[in-house]
């Protein structure tokens, strides 16, 4: 499904050069659950984005379903994102003009579904994240949690193949992460494949696949899968991120 | 997903009343203004007559001696004499020609109930109406055997019609200009025009006739113009008569010269004629000179459009122009402010065509609503113009081409406006504001 090769992002601000990601390669088959864990600022997000085609990365090399991303022109990234790629932001990024069903509605706006099937649709992610009854409503009227859940809707309304989920649980309490997580597992059963960023290490261990992220690079630690506790994980992180 | 654009644009002019009042009301004074002038300058440059304009023509004869000089560009002067109106009217030649002059009469129907009232009136031979193409409500022209015979008729206008009679067929009764009675044989639908084409001479922007009278009826009567008369030679002339036979140009005058072949022939004909007056002591000059111009020409060569004019409805543009980058300034910070949102949008799919047509489509919402209070505006300049200002009465009207030209061209200028701003905002990244937040 997913093959970076190399690939390396440089942010450039002012004088200052950061290297979000240094020679970063991963491979995530089709159907994969991949959970992401790494300290802040280690470049999560940044990989997260490239992935989802949000950013131009700055060397390497990265096909998405066979198709050499770095040769796409803007609309052709703008295609694939409306048609494969589902987004949880770490921010909830709502706008906040729109109430929580047009919220939903932006990406099925932008891949042409009529509105009938749109209306289906919406309702039924709306009610899978516990909101139904609050279609109406703008973002500012609802809880940080209760955002999160809408965010979540609307990366879940377009039937994405390619999930990508960043934080997605953040801001949620430990009942209703899980609610999320087996909302997640559900979609991923149904063969979407997932890539989530998380800090709870409960959460990530329920994903069949873990890696980390440690300045800018990948640990693979599908070696250590459902064995290390929250200790033994810091440890490995440690070691390496030395090895770095 | 037109609508869903202008829904946006409907949320969006919500969200920021204020500036989006100021857009639309940068708009609306700019169009406003520029629609007061460009309505003025319409109604003055429109073609009078469009479907003959190109037919009908004005001759002028250079009539002076060698050595003269006329006040014109091109030294001709812009009318006839009287001698040569009726040569050219009386020659043998098979086309709707027609002298005419301007003057006036008390109307009255010599009976105490109706008081009398001043009415300019104009002097013409038959062919003029055809010439022009005037409709008439009740009868006709006269008949040439009337106007050859001196007959006392008269064609009234509507108006007249309408106070004098009530508006019922009166063709057949008399009335009485001045001291004559008159048998009306014909009353002609009013003569709405912006522009008074046919006789430039005494005001372009002058109200029509309400009466016409045979040309013959002049000697007679000693009618008198009520228009310009001017002269280049030193003449003893007395009295009417004199006048008659002068060398002083009064009479306006028109030919309907319906193809190249018979302006041609009309023009070896006015070269033949000026070189038989010259056996009787007139046209002492090396060349023989003359000019043919029709309608648009004639309107043209008299600068019935002027200088300031063009003049005004430049300096409105350069006004609406003014507005447009103050919009620009507006929408840039407002397009820009929403740069977050966009990247969200273009996260979720959409194209950069996407957010364009999104934001022209706010654009144009604000430029149509600028162009419609531009309007009203207009309106009200327009209207400040007619009760300021008799002359131009007529002309501070916007006709139906008007009205559509002010949403369009305000949507021009919004678009001026928005294009830069829309452009910008399309090409935010989709990743750069979400890290944040
Ligand atoms: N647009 C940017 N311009 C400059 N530097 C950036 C930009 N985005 C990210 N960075 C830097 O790149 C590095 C990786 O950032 P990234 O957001 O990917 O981290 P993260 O792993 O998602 O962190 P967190 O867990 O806090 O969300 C950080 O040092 C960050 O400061
Ligand atoms: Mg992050």
């Amino acid at each position: 499904m997913l093959t970076m090769n190399n690939v390396s992002k440089i942010y450039q601000t002012n004088s200052v050069q950061t290297h979000a990601l240094r020679d970063f390669s991963l491979t995530v088959n089709e159907g994969e659950f991949i959970a992401v864990t790494g300290p802040s600022g280690s470049g999560k997000t940044t990989f997260l984005n490239i992935a989802g085609l949000l950013e131009p990365f700055t060397s390497g090399q990265y096909t998405l379903d066979g198709v050499d991303i770095g040769g796409l022109s803007d609309n052709q990234t703008a295609d694939l994102r409306n048609q494969k790629i589902g987004y949880i932001f770490q921010g909830f990024n709502l706008i906040p003009d729109l109430n929580l069903y047009e919220n939903v509605e932006v990406p099925l706006r932008y891949r042409g579904i009529a509105a009938k099937e749109r209306k289906i649709r919406i309702e039924q992610c709306l009610e899978q994240v516990g909101l139904a009854s609050r279609a109406k409503h703008l973002p500012q009227q609802l809880s940080g949690g209760q955002q999160q859940r809408v965010a979540i809707a609307r990366a879940l309304a377009g039937k994405p193949r390619f999930l990508l989920a960043d934080e997605p649980t953040g801001n949620l309490d430990s009942l209703m992460a899980r609610q999320v997580m087996e909302l997640l597992e559900e979609i991923n059963k149904n063969g979407a494949t997932i890539v989530m960023v998380t800090h709870d290490a409960e959460l990530a261990r329920r994903a069949p696949r873990n890696i980390q992220v440690v300045d800018g690079q990948l640990a693979d630690f599908t070696l250590y899968q459902g064995k290390p506790t929250l200790a033994a994980t810091r440890d490995n992180e440690t070691v390496v991120a030395s090895g770095v | 997903m037109f609508l869903h654009y202008i829904d946006l644009s409907w949320r969006s002019i919500k969200r920021t009343p204020v500036i989006s009042f100021l857009m639309v009301f940068a708009i609306a004074i700019g169009i406003g203004l520029t629609m007061t002038s460009l309505s003025v300058y319409h109604m003055m440059s429109m073609d009078p007559i469009p479907h003959k304009s190109g037919n009908i023509f004005y001759p002028q004869l250079n009539i002076m001696d060698d050595g003269n000089e006329w006040h014109s560009s091109d030294n001709l002067p812009y009318q006839l004499t009287y001698q040569d109106a009726i040569n050219l009217y009386n020659a043998d030649i098979p086309v709707l020609k027609s002298p005419s002059f301007r003057s006036g009469f008390s109307v009255h129907l010599n009976s105490p109930e109706v008081k009398p009232t001043m009415e300019p009136a104009r002097l013409v031979n038959r062919e003029f109406f055809t010439i022009f193409d005037r409709p008439f409500v009740y009868g006709a022209p006269w008949s040439r055997d009337s106007q050859d015979t001196h007959e006392y008729v008269v064609v009234i206008s509507e108006k007249i019609n309408d106070r004098l009679f009530a508006g019922k067929n009166s063709v057949g009764q008399h009335i009485y200009l001045d001291n004559n009675s008159y048998r009306i044989v014909g009353v002609s639908a009013n003569w709405e025009h912006h522009v008074k084409y046919y006789d430039v001479n005494n005001g372009a922007f002058n109200v029509a006739e309400q009466l016409y009278i045979p040309f013959s009826i002049a000697p007679l009567e000693e009618i008198g113009t009520w228009g310009n008369m001017n002269g280049w030679k030193h003449e003893n002339s007395k009295g009417y008569q004199g006048l008659l036979a002068s060398e002083r140009v009064w009479i306006q005058f028109w030919a309907q010269l319906n193809t190249m072949q018979e302006k041609q022939q009309f023009g070896d004909y006015l070269i033949s004629y000026m070189d038989d007056q010259r056996e009787k002591g007139r046209f002492n000059r090396e060349v023989l000179e003359f000019k043919l111009r029709n309608v648009t020409e004639w309107l043209e060569y008299n600068k019935v459009v002027s200088e300031d004019n063009r003049i005004l409805v430049g300096l409105s543009f350069m006004f609406l122009l003014v507005c447009v980058s103050n919009i620009l300034g507006l929408l840039l910070a407002k397009f820009l402010k929403r740069a977050p949102e966009v990247g969200v949008r273009r996260a979720l799919g959409a194209s950069k065509r996407h957010i364009f047509a999104q934001h022209i489509v706010e654009v144009s919402v604000i430029g149509l609503a600028g162009g419609l209070l531009g309007i009203a505006i207009a309106q009200l300049g327009l209207w400040g113009v007619r009760v300021t200002n008799s002359y131009y009465g007529a002309l501070a009207n916007m006709d139906v081409s008007m009205l559509l030209t002010a949403p369009i061209i305000a949507l021009t200028a919004s678009f001026l406006a928005g294009i830069y701003p829309a452009w910008l905002v399309c090409r935010t990244q989709p990743a750069i504001y979400l890290k944040s937040q």
